[in-house]
């Protein structure tokens, strides 16, 4: 019996580890793409600072490729909208996980205290 | 003690861990704002270089040349910048451009070593303030009110625990079976077997659209033979009949139009005009029966109360009633009396109206009549279900008071034309016998002939039927239909008056 629960609880608390790397993975994402956010806001910033007559390159790979400037603040926009909608996923996502989380602590701890009741018992007999 | 210890001990440790993390806190945000300002003199150092550079037109320098070598060459273009604008993107620019761009970095750190400063200031606020808190606890002039909490065994509910309604519990299904169980009662063990079996919610309104359907039919027919019955066939034997019919196919869950009726009980509203034209579609038979035994009958009858009350009258009228509706008529009726013509029975003889009937159950005390406060109560208190005024909601008594004295309205008139049939005339001992069907008897009716008893029939079922709708199901509601018959009902009695 004690060892049954035991054996459960250990497969649950793997699944609960897991879940939290999980959770940690995106939580790191996400945060990687508020960076992006950030980076390309100053971007757009700085672009709307140049004037018409300054060259803009992208850097692709080794090369540096000449760019319209219109055509550069209007990729930055299209860049930066992704990344909202990016971030709005994670958002979710990680709502979702968290929620799914806390479902597992919950049946965990009810798990563990059935172990500990058990074993308790099982002294108790012994 | 060793609780209060332990407890200190615990807070300690969690004051500790409070403050351990407000520390961390603190020191991330040191660490960032050490990294910003790094960040923002090195901007300031490029703001300063390229406020110079473009000073001269090129410069002698020692280009690094790997991590090791440097060469020495020339800085040209002094006026020329590349800026990395972050993400892969570069901006050509000249020296004061990128200053431009360096000033709105310098903007950008210094927000951020706001916001990290604000962030620092707060949590180093708050570790003072744990750390007051822990002066606090550890002086002992002050008591930390604590209250353990239980586990859930020992909360203590004061009674049952409230159960919500499931969202789509039908309520009203209960309060049919209910009805049904109450019906069952009342049929004192004379089941018919019609109720026995309870009816689904669907089945119910499937046979209420087929009553409406028949009813839609017969009234029709009525329409079309109303004059005939005007005429004054007798209906009431016909109801009679109509009652042995539906008796008969109650079993098979009526039918038939007749059965419709005895079956009516859920279709309240309907009921009534039900009752007039089942009379008429039966008119024949009835007709038949009166010759076979010259005596007629005026059946009441209600599938559900299966006693019925046979009233003799004086002359060669038998007067059938259904107990149940007797009942509940004689309770309305009785309302009525006390109300308003509370003496008048002594004179009341001919039943030319639902209240006569009541009049006819007098109880004699002293050699006086004396108006029974039930026809049912005194005999058969056992069948006596229940009154009809506890089923039915008050307006529904309403509206049956009304009809009442719609029709004792025109009634008093011609109360005093009544044959002179006694009280005592009537068998109330009969009554007794009321659980089987056909026997139970009590108080007088005075019918003439075939042609008359057709009158009252009509009047008597037009109180008595809302007093079974209301009986039965109070959930659908009585319509005003009750009230819209009387009036005819009414004339045909002046006929009936005419006729004498």
């Amino acid at each position: 019996m004690a060892e049954a629960l035991q054996k459960k609880l250990q497969s649950e608390l793997e699944k609960y580890k897991q879940m939290q790397k999980d959770v940690s993975k995106s939580m790191s994402a996400r945060q990687k793409l508020e960076a992006q956010l950030t980076e390309n806001n100053i971007v757009k910033e700085e672009l709307d600072i140049l004037e018409s007559a300054n060259t803009v390159y992208k850097l692709i790979g080794p090369v540096l490729v000449k760019q319209d400037l219109d055509e550069a603040k209007a990729t930055v926009a299209k860049r930066l909208e992704y990344i909202n909608g990016e971030i709005q996923r994670y958002e979710t996502l990680l709502k979702d996980m968290e929620k799914k989380s806390e479902q597992h602590r919950e049946v965990l701890s009810s798990l563990q205290q059935e172990y500990q009741k058990a074993q308790g018992r099982a002294v108790g007999k012994v | 003690m060793a609780d209060k210890q332990s407890g200190r001990i615990e807070a300690d440790v969690r004051v500790d861990r409070l403050r351990e993390e407000h520390g961390k806190v603190v020191k991330g945000c040191d660490d960032q704002i050490l990294h910003w300002k790094k960040v923002s003199a090195d901007y300031e150092a490029l703001d300063d270089r390229l406020r110079t550079l473009p000073d001269q037109l090129s410069y002698e320098i020692m280009v690094p040349f790997g991590p090791l070598a440097f060469m020495p060459g020339k800085l040209v273009h002094t006026n020329e910048v590349t800026v990395l604008l972050g993400d892969n993107w570069f901006a050509k620019c000249s020296a004061k451009q990128a200053q431009r761009i360096v000033d709105h970095r310098v903007k950008y750190v210094k927000g951020e070593l706001d916001d990290l400063l604000k962030t620092r200031n707060n949590f180093e606020a708050r570790v003072g303030f744990t750390e007051d808190l822990e002066k606090i606890s550890n002086k002992g002039n002050y008591v930390d009110i604590r209250e353990e909490v239980g586990s859930k065994d020992t909360i203590v509910t004061k009674g049952k625990n409230r159960v919500a309604h499931k969202p789509n519990s039908k309520p009203k299904l209960n309060t049919v079976l209910d009805l049904e169980e109450v019906e069952e009662e009342g049929k004192g063990g004379e089941g018919d077997g019609e109720y026995n079996k309870i009816l689904s919610e669907e089945e119910l309104w499937a046979r209420l659209d087929q009553l409406e359907k028949l009813e839609k039919q017969q009234d029709e027919e009525d329409r079309l033979s109303d004059t005939g019955d005007n005429n004054g066939e007798d209906t009431t034997s016909s109801s009679s009949e109509e009652e042995k019919e539906a008796d008969c196919s109650q079993p098979e869950n009526g039918l038939g139009p007749k059965t419709s009726w005895a079956t009516s009980g859920p279709a309240n509203g309907q009921l009534s005009s039900q009752v007039a034209s089942g009379g008429d579609t039966v008119k024949d038979e009835d007709e038949q029966e009166e010759e076979a035994d010259c005596l007629p009958t005026i059946y009441f009858s209600h599938t559900v109360e299966p006693k019925k009350v046979r009233i003799n009258t004086g002359k060669n009228t038998t007067l059938k009633f259904s107990e149940r509706k007797e009942h509940s008529l004689t309770h309305s009726k009785r309302k009525k009396k006390n109300g308003t013509n509370g003496h008048s029975h002594h004179e009341l003889h001919k039943i030319s109206s639902p209240v006569d009937i009541y009049r006819l159950f007098v109880d004699v005390k002293n050699g006086e009549p004396f108006p029974r406060k039930s026809i049912l109560k005194s005999r058969s208190r056992e069948n006596s279900v229940c009154s009809d005024t506890s089923e039915s909601s008050t307006t529904d008594f309403e509206e049956r008071r009304l009809i009442c004295r719609n029709l004792s309205h025109d009634d008093a008139p011609h109360s005093d034309t009544s044959d002179g049939i006694t009280e005592e005339d009537s068998p109330t001992a009969a009554l007794p016998h009321a659980p089987s069907r056909f026997e139970a008897f009590s108080g007088t009716v005075v019918e003439k002939d075939p042609m008359p008893t057709a009158i009252p029939h009509l009047t008597i079922a037009a109180p008595a039927l809302p007093t079974i709708l209301e009986r039965k199901q109070e959930e659908v509601t009585t319509d005003a239909v009750p009230l819209m018959e009387p009036p005819k009902r009414v004339s045909k009695f002046k006929a009936a008056r005419l006729q004498r």
